[in-house]
């Protein structure tokens, strides 16, 4: 009862002509339903894709998604499409040291992408959807004859061998030995794409936008629980853009949390050492025991709130757990204030295994968060956020 | 408090480019098994594993770090108290090898003068997309003095015996035995392989005996 309640609290809400983003976010802190969609929509909301007034929404999605597909074709640059008669003395080439050569920001780009394909091969390992094909792939991407696949830019190539049996004159067999890739994230066939080749171009388009930052393992661990959302939405109007949407709810995502990713900024005042400092401050104050074990055992929240803090969780839980999470830190008015209560509950809630652990069970313990309601953790967050007021 | 249930406690790193299978070496190490899907790892993982050599029950407390540049301050914070380091590189990927000498620096720079290397080459059960010769990770580890290996965390190749030979370097060390005998064992390695080739063998028999190549 109390559930299909609050979820006609929540169909309210949106269908208001002007939602408020303060009751919003008062609404969607304990959770949002997984029905019709609403998490999918009130995410675009809450990280500022969509404005309040719903009137101006078509107009945005239209003007974005627009944008996106142009980013997608200036961006994913195709050198040598434009040489004439292949002459390449007076042009570009692939050996050009111009620093504008289109071959040069080529090669370049590929380092990039190289990374990025090593990491979204390895995304959510435990379930298939990643695997799986997109009902709306990139047309002219997908049709290219794979010239145009990200992935293709990096594949490791070796040269083909083949057995030749003589026999008496002539050549009679010539076998070439070929190895099936046995791979689960194997690309498609033409006109199909996997759900991790959309992932790739929204991060490879994230690098190339965001030059001074680039890309950073992590990342694709952030896209991805958003990209999952967007995909799956039941309203195929939503899900048709789920790629462009995602891109831009992540790279508003991106703007909060991105000092976690740059190493130059790891002392200042949002970078994660501040945040880690942060953590154990809280955690001092609420439990000084486990705060004097870990002292004493040297046990440094470099073992393990980095991750959790970096990934905002998202490596410690199953999905449907980090997709309930991040509807509270997504609702946080301090974002991310409530993620260091979160860290430090988890850590609290722990804390019988803690004090009776030697130094390695407990990072062990630390790394591979044991299996648990996560409304406990979020509850004892809420809990330890509060005590601070006094 | 816990029980003490070992001997000594020796704490070990994995250090490498991003992909070159740390992590898969480590969980067959610790696990005995293979899986492809993992997760790529973010600032620093662990394991520890108990095992038995001469006598004695060493704990090894192995971290794992994560390859690319942005973790580097958090990780090399771990090279100091290592005793023992493994610098993984990919024989299918040559990028990850040249920048063995970059991984080497790093340790100069981080961790403790006396630190025990050892330079594995991953992934060797992938021959056909080799890249990188095994004669050239050979080269590079006699260079430094450095043990070198050519390993397979799929089919299980040279695993566990890169552990245990690191782990009784650092044991020789531990007990007071004299030092610097890592360039000896390179070179003796080599100069079997040497022999063997000598002696009418091809490169293909030397390869299977030192477990690099399914027998033909």
């Amino acid at each position: 009862m109390a559930y299909k309640a609050r979820i006609k609290e929540f169909d309210a809400l949106l269908a208001q002509d002007v939602i408020r983003l303060s009751s919003l976010k008062k609404l969607a802190f304990h959770g949002i339903p997984d029905e019709q969609g609403k998490r999918a929509l009130c995410w675009r909301l809450l990280l500022g894709y969509l404005p309040e007034e719903k009137e101006i929404w078509s107009t945005i999605l239209r003007e974005k998604r627009l944008l996106y597909k142009q980013f997608i074709e200036e961006m994913i640059v195709m050198p040598g499409e434009n040489e004439i008669n292949g002459d390449v003395t007076t042009g570009d080439h692939p050996l050009s040291i111009n620093p504008d050569s289109r071959w040069s920001t080529f090669f370049r780009d590929n380092e990039v992408l190289l990374q990025i394909d090593k990491d979204v091969r390895r995304l959510c390992p435990d379930i298939s959807f990643f695997q799986q094909p997109t009902e709306f792939p990139c047309e002219e991407i997908v049709n290219s004859n794979n010239v145009k696949r990200l992935h293709t830019r990096v594949q490791r190539r070796v040269l083909n061998c083949a057995n030749v049996e003589r026999r008496g004159l002539g050549i009679t067999k010539i076998e070439l030995s070929k190895k099936k890739a046995s791979e689960d994230y194997a690309p498609m066939e033409e006109g199909k794409e996997a759900h991790w080749e959309v992932v790739e171009r929204i991060l490879f388009l994230y690098a190339k936008l965001n030059p001074g930052q680039g890309y950073v393992q992590g990342m694709n661990e952030i896209i991805g629980p958003i990209y999952h959302a967007f995909a799956l939405d039941p309203n195929i109007n939503f899900r048709e853009y789920a790629e462009a949407d995602s891109f831009f709810c992540f790279t508003n995502l991106m703007s909060e949390i991105r000092d976690f990713f740059i190493k130059s900024l790891d002392e200042t005042d949002h970078g994660i050492n501040t945040m880690m400092s942060t953590l154990l401050t809280h955690l001092k104050f609420n439990d000084l025991d486990i705060w004097l074990k870990f002292q004493q055992q040297d046990l440094k929240p470099q073992y393990y709130a980095f991750r959790w803090i970096t990934l905002l969780l998202s490596q410690e839980f199953p999905l449907p757990d980090v997709l309930r999470i991040w509807d509270s830190l997504f609702s946080d008015e301090h974002r991310f204030d409530f993620l260091s209560y979160v860290c430090c509950a988890m850590i609290v809630i722990l804390k019988n295994h803690l004090l009776d652990g030697d130094f390695s069970s407990n990072i062990k313990l630390l790394q591979n968060f044991p299996p648990m309601d996560v409304q406990i953790i979020l509850s004892k967050a809420v809990e330890l956020s509060k005590r601070k007021l006094f | 408090m816990a029980k003490k249930t070992y001997d000594l406690l020796f704490k070990l790193l994995l250090i490498g480019d991003s992909g070159v299978g740390k992590t898969c070496i480590l969980f067959r190490f610790s696990d005995d098994a293979f899986t492809t899907t993992f997760i790529s790892t973010i600032g620093i993982d662990f394991k520890i594993k108990t095992i038995e050599l001469r006598g004695k029950k060493i704990k090894l407390q192995i971290w794992d770090t994560a390859g690319q540049e942005r973790f580097h301050t958090i990780t090399t914070s771990y090279y100091r108290g290592a005793m023992g380091i493994m610098l993984v590189y990919d024989i299918t990927t040559e990028k990850s090898f040249e920048n063995i000498v970059k991984w080497l620096r790093n340790i100069d720079e981080h961790a403790n003068e006396d630190v025990e290397k050892m330079i594995l080459g991953n992934k060797c059960d992938m021959d056909d997309k080799r890249t990188v010769k095994k004669e050239r990770g050979e080269l590079i580890a006699k260079e430094h003095g450095i043990r070198f290996m050519e390993t397979s965390a799929k089919s299980n190749i040279n695993i566990d015996r890169a552990f245990r030979e690191l782990a009784e370097a650092i044991l020789d060390k531990t007990a007071g035995r004299e030092p610097g005998d890592s360039v000896d064992r390179v070179m003796k390695i080599t100069l079997e392989s040497a022999n063997r080739i000598s002696g009418n063998m091809s490169v293909q028999s030397v390869l299977t005996q030192n477990k690099c190549l399914p027998p033909s």
